[in-house]
C-alpha cells in the first residue's frame, strides 16, 4: 500500500517533469508530436493525482536529505490532494486547449516544457511536508510563471510583466524564507507536522515573525493589496497560461499556505485581523478596478484578485473549509472564463472589450460557456460559486467583524455588476466594429465543455470534501456538514437572501447605468483613477525608479582612477580604526 | 603512492611543471614556424596532462584526510598542513583549473603567448594549494604574493589592448599596496609575539597589545583588497572583465576566495586579542552585498556585470564566516564554504559561456576580444539552445533560485544568521535575502534576451562552439543541478572546513 | 623624554610608510607610483629588521627581509613592464589618462 502510494505521489510530480525533459530534448520535433506528448504526460499525471484520493488520511514519502535542508518528505492530506488534482486537472485541460490555441507558434517546446514543469512544481508545493522544499517548489513555480509570462520575449510589455511578477513574488518569497528560517532556528526541524506538534515550544515573538512572514508571502503570491500589481500585468502571457497559472493554481498557493498554517498562527495577536483587513480591502478595490477596465483579460485578472481575497478573508474568519471550497469553485469557473476569453481573443485578435459586442451570435457555443462561468463568478444559485461564496459570507457574518462582512457583501454586488458588464460588452448588444471571427476549433470547445460541467456540478462534492479534510487534517479541527445539511443551512440562513438581493442589484445597476450616461460622466475622475490601478502602479514605478537612480548615482564611486582606488582602501582601514577608537566595537 | 608523497607532489608538481610548459611551448612555436611555417603549440596538452596528473595525488590526499583527519608534510623545513579548508580549496582549484584548461583548448588557440597562459595557470593552481596549507604567517604571505603575481600577468594577457593593460595596472598597484599592509601587520604580530605560528600548532602567548588589533585591521584591509571587500574592491570589475574569460572564471571562482581564506588564517592567530574581527566582517559583507548588486544593475557589458556580481557573492561568503567568528555557529562557515564551492561552479560556468560567445562572435564582429554587450545575447537560444540553457542555469543559480546550487549555500548561511537569535543579525540576513531578489533585476533580463526571437545581426555569422567547451559547460551545468538537488551530500567536504574556523575562533 | 634606538627606527618606519602612502594617493605618474611603492616596501623591510632585533631572531628577520626584497622586485619589474606597454599604447603615464574603465 505504502509502496503504491509513494509511486503515485512521486509520479504525480515526476511525470510532468519527465514530460518537460522529453520536450526539451524533442525541441526540433514536429509540432503535432509536441502538442500530444505534452497532453499525454499531463493526462497521466492527472490520473495519478486523482487516484491519490483513495489514500484517505495522512501518508508520507521520505527521501533522505541532510543537515539544514531536512529530508524531502511528501505527504498527501486533504489540502494537498485537492490542490494537486486541481493543478494537474486544469493543467491537462489547459494543455488540451493549447494544442489548438498555440498552433503554429515558434518555440513550442519551451512553452510546453515550462508548463509541465510548472504543474509538477505546483503539485510538489502542495504535497511537500518539509518547509524548505515547500519554499523550493514555491520559487520554481515563480520561475515558471515568469518565463511563461514573458513567453513572447520580443514584446517589451510581456518582458516587463514577467519581470514584475518575478520580482514581486520573490519579495513575498523572502517572507516565506524568513518564516521558515526562524522556525528552523528555534525548533531545528523543517517537518511541518512536527512543527505543528511543537508549537508550544515557540516563543510568541518568533511565532508572530513567522506568521507575518508567511502572510507577506501569501499576499504577494495570491496578489493581494498592496502587492497585487503584478497579476494584471501578467496577462501578457498566452491565455491558457493565464487560465492555469494566474487563475486556477499558482495564485492559490498563498491561500494554501495560510490555510495550511492556520492552526499554527491563529493565536498570534493581530494575525487574523490583518488577514481579514487585507482580504476585505483587496476584494473591494480590485472589484472596482475590474468594473472599470476595458481589457478583457485584465477584467478577469482583477476579478481573480477579488475572488482570492474572498478566500483570504475566509481564512481570516477561521473557516478554512469555506476558503478551500471557494478555491475549488473558483479554479473551475475562472479557468472556464479565461479559456473562453482565450477562444474569443484567438478568433478575433484583440483583447479590447470596446471593440467587441454582439459576438454571441457569431460564436454561440463560446457565449454559453462564458455565461456559465460568469454565473458561477457572480454567485447565482446552483452554480458552484454561489455555494462557496455563500459559505464564506455566512462564516464572515457569524465569526468576523461586521464592517468586513459589509464590504464583502457590497463586493458581491460589484462582482455581479462587472460580470454583467463583461458579458454584455463582449457577447450581447450590438457589434461595435466589423469583426469576422475565425471558427473555434473542436478541441477548444471540448475543453470548455469539460470545465463548464465542473462549474455546474462541483458543489455537489462539498460534503465529501469536508469529510476528507476532517480525516486527514488533524490540526485544523473541521466540523464537516453533509451536502443536505449544507443545503438546509444555506436556505434557512436569512442573509443568503440578502446576498442574492445585492447580486441582483449589481446586475440591474449595470443595465440601468448604460442608459444614464450622465452618471458615468460625473464619476469620470474616480473611474480614471481606477483604470490606472488606483495609484498602486505609480507606487511600484517610484520604488523601481529610486533603485535605479541610486544605482546610477553609486556608479560614480567607480572612478577608474588608480589613486582613488588606493584612497578607497585606506578609507576602509581608517573607518575600521575609527569604529574601534570610538569604542563602538 | 603514500599520502605524504601525494601531498608533496600536489604542491610541487605545478611548480616544477610550469617553467617546462612555457619553455617547451615557446621552443616548439619557434621551431615549427621556422621549419614548417605553421604554428604548433603543445603547451595546452602538457598543461592538460599536468592537471589530470594532479587529480591522482588529490584523490589520495582526500582519501587520507577522510580516513585519518588533517596531516602534515615538510618541504625542507617548511611545514604544510592539509586540513579541512585545505582539502576544500584544493578540490575547488583543481576542478576549476581543469575546466578552464579544457575550455581554453579552443578559446585560446592561436593567441600569441598561449604557452605563457597555460604555464601561469598551472603555476597559480599550485600556489593556491600551497597558500591554503601553509602553517606559518610569513609563508602564508609568500605563497599569497606568489599566487597574486600570476593573475597580474594573466589579466594583462592581451597586452596589445589598452583596456586590458589598464586593468592589469590598477590590479597590480592596488594589490601591491594591499600586500604591503598585510606584511606590515605580519611584522607587527612577529614583533609582539616573537612567533609566526598559525593554527595553534605551537602554543604561544598572545599579549593584549593594541598593536595587534591594528595588525588585525591591516589584515582585513590588505587581504581585503584581494578578496574584493568593499571599499577595497575597485580593481575587481576592471580586472575580471578584461582578463581572458577562463582567467576571469578562475579569478572570480577561486582566487578572491583564497585571499579570504588567507585573511581568516591570519586573523585566527590574533583572535584572542582582536575579538571583533567577526563583527567587522559582517559589516563589510553588508557593504559588499548591496554595492555589488546596485552597481551590477546598470551595467551594459556582461562580463563587467558578472564581475560586480562576484563582489556581492563575496559578501554572502564573508557574512557566513563572520557569523561563525562572532557566534561560533558552525552553519555560518559551513554555508560559506559551500558557497565557495557553488559560486566557483556557477560563476565559472557563466564567465566561460560568455567567453565562448565572445569567441563565437569573433568571426562576425571581426574582433574576438570585443566585450560582449548585453544586447549581443538577443536570440542566442535560437542558434545555441544548449548554451543558452546552461547560461540560464548559471545565472538563475547566481540569483539564488532554488533548486539550483547557489540557493542551497545561501540558505545554509541564512540559517546560521537566524540561529544566532540576535535581532540585528536577523535583520542583516533579511537584508541579504532582499538583495538576492534585487539581483534578479539584472540576471533575469539576460535570460530574457537569450530567448528572444529576433536575433542580433552578428548571430547568424557567429562561429561554432567547440566540443571541448560544450563538454565543460555540460559538466558544470549538471554539477550545479546535482549539488542543488542533493545539497546534503556535500557535508563531508564543508563540515570539516567549517570546524577549522569554529575551532580557531571558539576553541572547539 | 628620551628616545631609545627602537623608537627612532619605528619613527623612521612610520615616516617611510606615511610618505609612501601619501605619494600613492597624490602622485599621478605611474613610474613615480612604483617609486612610492618602493618607499613603502623599504619601510616594511626596516620594520622586519627592527622586529628581528627586538625579538632576538635577527637571522630569521634577515631571511624574511631577503624574501620580501625578491618578491617586491618581481612586482616592481612587472609594474615597469606594464608601464612601458601603457606608454606605448596611450602615450601617457598619467593615472587620470588610464581611467577608461569606470562606472
Amino acid at each position: 500500500m505504502d509502496a503504491i502510494f509513494s509511486y503515485l505521489v512521486s509520479s504525480t510530480i515526476g511525470l510532468p517533469w519527465l514530460g518537460s525533459l522529453v520536450l526539451v530534448i524533442l525541441a526540433r520535433a514536429n509540432e503535432k508530436t509536441q502538442h500530444w506528448i505534452a497532453f499525454l504526460f499531463s493526462l497521466l499525471s492527472t490520473i495519478c493525482a486523482i487516484s491519490l484520493i483513495s489514500f484517505n488520511g495522512p501518508a508520507a514519502v521520505i527521501f533522505p536529505g541532510g543537515g539544514v535542508f531536512g529530508d524531502i518528505s511528501l505527504m498527501a492530506d486533504g489540502l494537498g490532494i485537492m490542490l494537486s488534482v486541481i493543478a494537474t486537472g486544469i493543467g491537462c485541460i489547459s494543455i488540451l486547449f493549447s494544442t489548438a490555441y498555440m498552433k503554429g507558434e515558434k518555440q513550442l517546446s519551451r512553452y510546453y516544457s515550462l508548463m509541465l514543469f510548472f504543474i509538477g512544481a505546483m503539485v510538489g508545493l502542495v504535497l511537500s511536508s518539509n518547509l524548505f522544499y515547500t519554499f523550493v517548489f514555491w520559487e520554481i513555480t515563480a520561475v515558471c510563471s515568469y518565463a511563461l509570462i514573458s513567453f513572447y520575449n520580443d514584446d517589451p510589455k510581456a518582458v516587463r510583466g514577467g519581470m514584475k511578477a518575478f520580482i514581486i513574488t520573490q519579495l513575498g518569497g523572502v517572507g516565506l524564507l524568513v518564516g521558515s528560517l526562524i522556525l528552523y532556528g528555534t525548533l531545528h526541524t523543517l517537518h511541518i507536522p512536527t512543527i505543528m506538534l511543537k508549537l508550544t515550544n515557540i516563543p510568541p515573538g518568533v511565532l508572530s515573525l513567522a506568521g507575518f512572514g508567511f502572510l507577506i508571502a501569501a499576499v504577494a503570491k495570491s496578489a493581494q493589496v498592496p502587492l497585487h500589481t503584478w497579476l494584471p500585468d501578467a496577462m501578457e502571457a498566452p491565455t491558457p497560461i493565464s487560465a492555469l497559472i494566474h487563475a486556477a493554481t499558482m495564485v492559490n498557493a498563498g491561500v494554501y499556505l495560510l490555510a495550511r498554517f492556520y492552526p499554527a498562527f491563529y493565536t498570534v495577536p493581530g494575525w487574523k485581523d490583518a488577514i481579514i483587513m487585507i482580504g476585505a480591502i483587496t476584494a473591494i478595490l480590485s472589484a472596482i478596478m475590474a468594473a472599470t477596465a476595458y481589457d478583457l483579460k485584465r477584467v478577469l485578472a482583477y476579478s481573480t484578485i477579488s475572488q482570492l481575497a474572498y478566500m483570504v478573508y475566509a481564512v481570516g474568519v477561521g473557516d478554512i473549509f469555506a476558503s478551500q471550497f471557494h478555491l475549488l469553485s473558483h479554479a473551475l469557473f475562472k479557468a472556464l472564463l479565461f479559456l473562453a476569453a482565450g477562444a474569443v481573443i484567438h478568433s478575433i485578435g484583440t483583447r479590447d472589450m470596446r471593440l467587441m459586442g454582439g459576438l454571441g451570435r457569431k460564436m454561440p457555443f463560446v457565449r454559453s460557456m462564458f455565461i456559465i462561468g460568469a454565473l458561477g463568478l457572480a454567485g447565482i444559485p446552483f452554480f458552484n460559486g454561489f455555494w462557496s461564496k455563500d459559505a464564506i459570507l455566512a462564516a464572515g457574518f457569524s465569526h468576523g467583524p461586521m464592517w468586513a462582512y459589509l464590504i464583502m457583501l457590497i463586493t458581491t454586488g460589484i462582482t455581479a455588476y462587472y460580470t454583467t458588464r463583461c458579458v454584455w460588452m463582449v457577447f450581447l448588444g450590438e457589434p461595435r466594429t466589423e469583426i469576422h471571427p475565425h471558427p473555434v476549433s473542436p478541441v477548444m470547445k471540448a475543453s470548455l465543455f469539460i470545465l463548464s460541467i465542473g462549474t455546474l456540478t462541483s458543489w455537489g462534492m462539498g460534503g465529501r470534501l469536508a469529510e476528507f479534510f476532517e480525516h486527514s487534517l488533524p490540526f485544523h479541527h473541521f466540523h464537516p456538514l453533509s451536502i443536505a445539511e449544507r443545503f438546509a443551512e444555506v436556505f434557512t440562513f436569512p442573509m443568503t437572501y440578502g446576498t442574492l438581493l445585492v447580486i441582483a442589484t449589481g446586475m440591474v445597476v449595470y443595465l440601468y447605468i448604460k442608459r444614464v450616461r450622465g452618471v458615468v460622466h460625473d464619476f469620470r475622475g474616480i473611474i480614471q483613477f481606477a483604470e490606472n490601478g488606483l495609484g498602486f502602479d505609480a507606487l511600484n514605478a517610484v520604488v523601481s525608479q529610486v533603485t535605479i537612480y541610486t544605482a546610477e548615482a553609486l556608479r560614480y564611486t567607480q572612478t577608474g582612477v588608480l589613486n582613488w582606488n588606493i584612497f578607497g582602501m585606506l578609507l576602509g582601514m581608517i573607518a575600521m580604526l575609527g569604529l574601534i577608537e570610538m569604542g563602538g566595537l | 603512492m603514500t599520502a605524504d608523497f601525494a601531498f608533496k607532489s600536489l604542491l610541487l608538481l605545478p611548480v616544477i611543471a610550469f617553467p617546462f610548459i612555457y619553455l617547451i611551448g615557446r621552443a616548439s612555436v619557434r621551431l615549427s614556424t621556422r621549419n614548417t611555417g605553421t604554428q604548433r603549440n603543445p603547451a595546452k596538452w602538457i598543461a592538460l596532462f599536468v592537471m589530470l596528473l594532479l587529480v591522482m595525488p588529490l584523490v589520495i590526499v582526500v582519501k587520507q584526510f577522510t580516513a585519518q583527519g588533517p596531516f602534515s608534510t615538510f618541504i625542507g623545513s617548511i611545514e604544510l598542513k592539509m586540513d579541512g579548508v585545505g582539502i576544500l580549496m584544493s578540490i575547488v582549484v583543481v576542478l576549476m583549473s581543469l575546466a578552464v584548461v579544457l575550455f581554453s583548448d579552443h578559446y585560446m588557440s592561436h593567441e600569441v603567448g598561449e604557452e605563457k597562459y597555460y604555464a601561469l595557470l598551472v603555476c597559480m593552481t599550485g600556489m593556491v594549494m600551497g597558500m591554503v596549507t601553509s602553517t606559518d604567517l610569513f609563508n602564508l604571505w609568500v605563497w599569497f604574493e606568489a599566487m597574486a603575481i600570476t593573475p597580474y600577468i594573466l589579466v594583462a594577457f592581451y597586452h596589445d589592448r589598452a583596456p586590458a593593460l589598464e586593468a592589469g595596472v590598477k590590479y597590480l598597484f592596488q594589490s601591491a599596496a594591499g600586500t604591503m599592509l598585510v606584511l606590515f601587520g605580519i611584522i607587527l604580530v612577529f614583533m609582539h609575539t616573537g612567533s609566526l605560528c598559525l593554527g595553534g600548532s605551537c602554543a604561544i602567548e598572545i599579549p593584549k597589545e593594541p598593536a595587534l588589533v591594528v595588525a588585525g585591521l591591516l589584515f582585513i584591509t590588505g587581504f581585503g583588497v584581494k578578496a574584493a571587500l568593499v571599499p577595497m574592491h575597485t580593481w575587481l570589475p576592471d580586472a575580471h572583465s578584461q582578463a581572458p574569460s577562463g582567467v576571469s572564471a578562475i579569478l572570480s571562482g577561486v582566487v578572491i576566495e583564497a585571499a579570504l581564506i588567507a585573511m581568516i588564517r591570519a586573523l585566527d592567530m590574533i583572535s584572542p586579542v582582536f575579538t571583533n574581527a567577526g563583527t567587522f566582517l559582517i559589516i563589510l559583507s553588508v557593504g559588499n552585498i548591496i554595492l555589488g548588486n546596485l552597481l551590477a544593475l546598470r551595467q551594459t557589458q556582461v562580463k563587467r556585470m558578472l564581475a560586480f556580481s562576484s563582489i556581492s557573492h563575496m559578501g554572502y561568503i564573508v557574512l557566513g564566516i563572520g557569523i561563525t567568528m562572532s557566534y561560533g555557529l558552525i552553519n555560518g562557515a559551513q554555508g560559506s564554504f559551500f558557497h565557495i564551492v557553488t559560486h566557483a561552479l556557477m560563476k565559472g560556468l557563466s564567465f566561460m559561456i560568455v567567453g565562448a560567445l565572445m569567441h563565437a562572435y569573433g568571426n562576425s564582429k571581426g574582433d574576438a576580444h570585443a566585450p560582449l554587450e548585453i544586447s549581443d545575447l538577443n536570440g542566442v537560444a535560437s542558434r545555441f539552445p544548449g548554451l543558452a540553457f546552461a547560461l540560464s542555469i548559471g545565472l538563475l543559480s547566481l540569483a539564488g533560485i532554488p533548486p539550483l546550487a547557489g540557493f542551497m549555500s545561501k540558505w545554509q548561511i541564512f540559517v546560521a544568521g537566524f540561529e544566532t537569535g540576535n535581532p540585528a543579525m536577523i535583520g542583516v540576513v533579511i537584508f541579504a535575502a532582499l538583495n538576492s531578489v534585487l539581483s534578479l533585476a539584472y540576471y533575469a533580463p539576460l535570460i530574457n534576451r537569450m530567448y528572444r526571437q529576433k536575433p542580433t545581426p552578428y548571430l547568424a555569422k557567429a562561429g561554432r562552439i567547440a566540443f571541448s567547451m560544450n563538454m565543460v559547460f555540460f559538466a558544470l551545468g549538471i554539477l550545479i543541478i546535482v549539488v542543488g538537488v542533493m545539497p546534503g551530500t556535500w557535508n563531508w567536504l564543508t563540515n570539516p572546513a567549517a570546524q577549522i574556523i569554529q575551532k580557531a575562533f571558539w576553541g572547539g | 623624554m628620551t628616545l631609545t634606538f627602537p623608537d627612532l627606527v619605528l619613527i623612521a618606519v612610520m615616516a617611510l610608510f606615511g610618505i609612501g602612502l601619501y605619494a600613492l594617493l597624490t602622485i599621478r605618474n605611474l613610474i613615480r607610483i612604483i617609486v612610492a611603492l618602493q618607499v613603502l616596501v623599504k619601510g616594511v623591510i626596516l620594520l622586519i629588521i627592527l622586529a628581528g632585533y627586538l625579538t632576538n631572531q635577527i637571522g630569521m628577520a634577515q631571511s624574511m627581509a631577503l624574501t620580501v626584497i625578491v618578491a617586491d622586485t618581481i612586482v616592481a619589474v612587472l609594474g615597469m613592464a606594464l608601464a612601458v606597454q601603457i606608454m606605448r599604447k596611450k602615450k601617457s603615464l598619467d593615472t587620470s589618462d588610464i581611467a577608461e574603465l569606470k562606472r
